[in-house]
């Protein structure tokens, strides 16, 4: 521990922190804009001088490390002399006029700064020099003009997703921030985390979606858990009069630090599918609106008779998108209480062992093997976390299958291919392998990434063995809860005389509409029109990822919540709520004992 | 003690400003009664008194050789001069011209703009004031007290008018501050 004094005030912090972190951690408050909590210190803007005693000249804050006695004064008149002057410097560089900039308005850092400051105007008018504009990229732009240099774009796209894509060119006033050798953002080698535009100060770089619908003033911010796989990022809803503006990671977020994959943070705002925005009911061959009464009443009828029939009863099946209080609502309908044996989750997967926070390993881990995953496609945050520690030396073993590649071939320090059949084999023998044992031999916190369940067995004696963490990325968002409720078999709906889909808002596979085309009564729940609500003779509308409350399991067995940011339009239902008022029509009661651990 | 004179014209601008003026409502009458305004836009009096006035306001941002010469007039009659509004301030909207040739500029508003139907070439006649480089008002002469803000909200003019008729420099800090 150091103990110092700042603007007065004795401050005790562990060595090696700075006098940035000291003085925000006692509530003194030094503007910064090149600083970002989650990245590394930098030292490129030079707002947050202070004065130190006994230095011949300003320091910045945020590099300094804090000693001893140090006795720093942060608001001084020379200081803030010099914070006015350095945003001088900044306005005069580039097109920096506000009145027609989207971040304008409260949440431009820039502009804040020079408020803090009390600039009523530009001591230096501007160069007028205009700078490139890159618009190649489907999610968001890239406009130089309103960049300051700061470098947290460069810093998060290497420090936090380890994609190093952005960078600088030229020099001085002059410096462009450039994708790859100065290759457009849209073709370059961006994976469209969008990091850079979470982490950008200014209006530099503008999600397409969200701009102009709203600022901060405006929106409101409500904390969910990420549908899109097994890692269950936190994510940010940002809304505004039951719209959905933009998603941002959860710096907060135990599980992914505030950092998103392109499927967390922008797919979902280029959603096109019709949604469906009443209960449906086949008469006379074709789909007609009904009411919630007609069409429960219709599937009810159907269900009763078949309940704790064996092989000619029900099939039911739901995505593992769902809450886990809707998973478990939908398997003591369908199993306990209707008596199906075929009740399952689409992408079903055995429960593998968990323990909470070894995804953290995966975040210091100084040796990965991957195997059978693809942590590119799928999975990316977890992905992010291992290339972002290569070159600080961490070590990469990846064994695709003859059949799918892991996408990390190229960085790993070696690469095995598994032929079709030995996967398992290959797995267990790569110790022999000279050049491995040497990167497993050296690593004090290995880590094993395992995708297809082939590889499982194998990589269970293999981390026992090496002492390694095991961490198994199959599934989707709940498939960890729908194992646990024992969702877990394959989906088999032939000969049965109803099928009913829970599909919530997840993407129907070709593989679904082959499999129950031909049912004699099919009963669909869902938030979108598709293929299979086509198909069927009853569908639901049900609330999507957006407007739902619950709870996820992620692949590393964390109960995460899912919140409401937006109202589901009026005349749509939660999954619980279905599934309860169906339960009701078959003379049954649901316990809503979805976490037998916790208690409902 | 004689109510202070307040002069206002505007350079190339929009009326935004001036609008956001009027948007203070009834408490125009209140600003009305301490100060005494002499030439404005929209009175009879189009310049400032000779003799001088105690505030002159512009608005708008100097574009061309004509606003020089209205800003450095106002300038040379006015004990206090008042930048009001971002292009007055920054050079504003206005300013985005500068990032481009005039040349193109002129060729774009006159030849080539779809509503163009006149003669198609950029007016020449010798009597028109010649555009120059967009500057904000601070840039060619003198200013004291810059309000910002696209256009400032009607209670920042409020407050900078009623603190100028009660003899008092406005200092606009905290939430009287917004450039947008």
């Amino acid at each position: 521990m150091v103990t110092l004094k700042i603007d007065g005030q004795e401050v005790a912090v562990p060595d090696g922190t700075t006098v940035l972190r000291a003085a925000q951690s006692v509530g003194v408050d030094i503007p910064t804009l090149c600083d970002h909590k989650e990245l590394a210190p930098y030292g490129g803007c030079r707002m947050c001088l202070v004065e130190v005693e006994g230095a011949r000249t300003l320091q910045p804050s945020c590099t300094l490390p804090a000693s001893n006695n140090m006795v720093v004064l942060t608001n001084t008149p020379k200081v803030r002399e010099a914070r006015k002057f350095v945003l001088t410097l900044i306005f005069s560089e580039r097109n920096h006029f506000c009145m027609y900039c989207p971040v304008s308005g409260g949440d431009c850092e820039l502009q804040n700064s020079a408020y803090g400051e009390g600039m009523t105007h530009w001591p230096l008018q501007p160069n007028w020099q205009p700078f490139p504009m890159d618009a190649s990229h489907e999610d968001f732009v890239l406009d130089n003009n309103r960049c300051i240099l700061c470098r947290r774009c460069i810093r998060a796209c290497g420090e936090l997703v380890g994609n190093f894509t952005l960078g600088v060119e030229e020099r001085g006033a002059s410096t462009l921030v450039i994708a790859d050798l100065g290759a457009p953002l849209g073709e370059s080698t961006c994976i469209s985390c969008g990091t850079c535009v979470q982490v950008c100060p200014t209006g530099a770089l503008i999600d397409r979606a969200g701009v102009f619908q709203g600022r901060e003033k405006d929106v409101a911010h409500v904390k969910t858990t990420c549908p899109g796989c097994s890692v269950g990022c936190g994510v940010e809803m940002i809304v505004r009069d039951n719209r959905l503006v933009r998603i941002e990671g959860d710096w907060d977020a135990p599980v992914n630090d505030g950092l998103l994959c392109q499927i967390g943070r922008f797919t979902p705002m280029k959603e096109t599918r019709e949604r469906l925005l009443t209960p449906l009911v086949r008469k006379d061959g074709a789909l007609k609106a009904a009411t919630w009464d007609e069409a429960l009443g219709a599937i009810a009828d159907k269900l009763k008779p078949l309940a704790g029939q064996n092989g000619a009863g029900i099939a039911a099946v739901t995505s593992p998108r769902l809450t886990a209080e809707a998973l478990h609502d939908f398997e003591q309908l369908f199993g306990a209480k209707l008596g199906s044996p075929m009740v399952t989750s689409l992408e079903p997967q055995a429960a593998t062992p968990f323990t909470p926070g070894m995804l953290d390993a995966l975040k210091t881990a100084d040796c990965v093997l991957v195997a059978g995953a693809d942590l590119i496609t799928q999975h990316q945050v977890a992905g992010f976390f291992i290339k972002r520690n290569l070159p600080k030396g961490a070590k990469l073993i990846v064994i695709d299958s003859a059949d799918a590649g892991s996408g990390m071939t190229d960085i790993a320090d070696k690469a095995l291919i598994a032929p079709k059949g030995a996967e398992a084999q290959t797995l267990a023998g790569i110790v022999t392998d000279p050049a491995i044992a040497k990167l497993i031999a050296g690593a004090t916190k290995p880590v094993i990434v395992v995708g297809k369940s082939v590889y499982w067995d194998a990589a269970v004696k293999l981390a026992t063995a090496l002492n390694a963490t095991l961490i198994s990325v199959q599934g989707a968002a709940n498939s960890m809860a729908a194992a646990m409720y024992k969702l877990d078999k394959p989906f088999e709906p032939k000969g049965r005389q109803a099928v009913y889909v829970a599909l919530g808002d997840a993407q129907i596979t070709p593989a679904l509409a082959q499999q129950i085309e031909g049912a004699p009564f099919v009963a669909v729940q869902a938030s979108y029109v598709s293929q299979v609500t086509a198909m069927a003779d009853v569908v639901l509308p049900v609330e999507m990822w957006t407007e739902q409350e619950g709870h996820y399991l992620n692949l590393e067995g964390r109960w995460q919540e899912a919140h409401r940011g937006i109202n589901a339009p009026v005349n749509v239902w939660s999954n619980e709520k279905v599934f309860e008022a169906l339960a009701e029509r078959v003379g049954a009661t649901l316990d809503g004992n979805w976490n037998p651990k916790e208690g409902a | 003690m004689a109510k202070p004179k307040v002069s206002m014209d505007w350079l190339a601008g929009c009326a935004g400003c001036e609008m956001s003026l009027l948007d203070m409502d009834e408490r125009i009458v209140a600003v009305a009664n301490l100060v005494d305004i002499r030439s404005t836009p929209i009175t009879d009096l189009k310049v400032p008194d000779e003799s001088g006035v105690d505030v002159g306001i512009l608005s708008g941002a100097v574009n061309n050789t004509y606003n020089e010469e209205v800003a450095l007039r106002m300038r040379s009659r006015s004990k206090c001069l008042v930048s009001l509004g971002d292009c007055a301030v920054f050079g504003g909207v206005v300013a985005l011209r500068n990032f481009f040739k005039l040349e193109d500029a002129l060729k774009r508003a006159y030849v080539e703009t779809e509503s163009t139907d006149g003669e198609g070439h950029v007016p020449n006649d010798p009597e028109l004031c010649i555009p120059t480089e967009v500057r904000a008002v601070s840039d060619i002469v003198k200013v004291d007290v810059n309000v910002p803000g696209c256009p400032p909200d009607a209670d920042v003019i409020f407050y900078v008018l009623s603190e100028l008729g009660q003899g008092r420099i406005p200092e606009l800090k905290g939430d009287k501050l917004h450039w947008h």
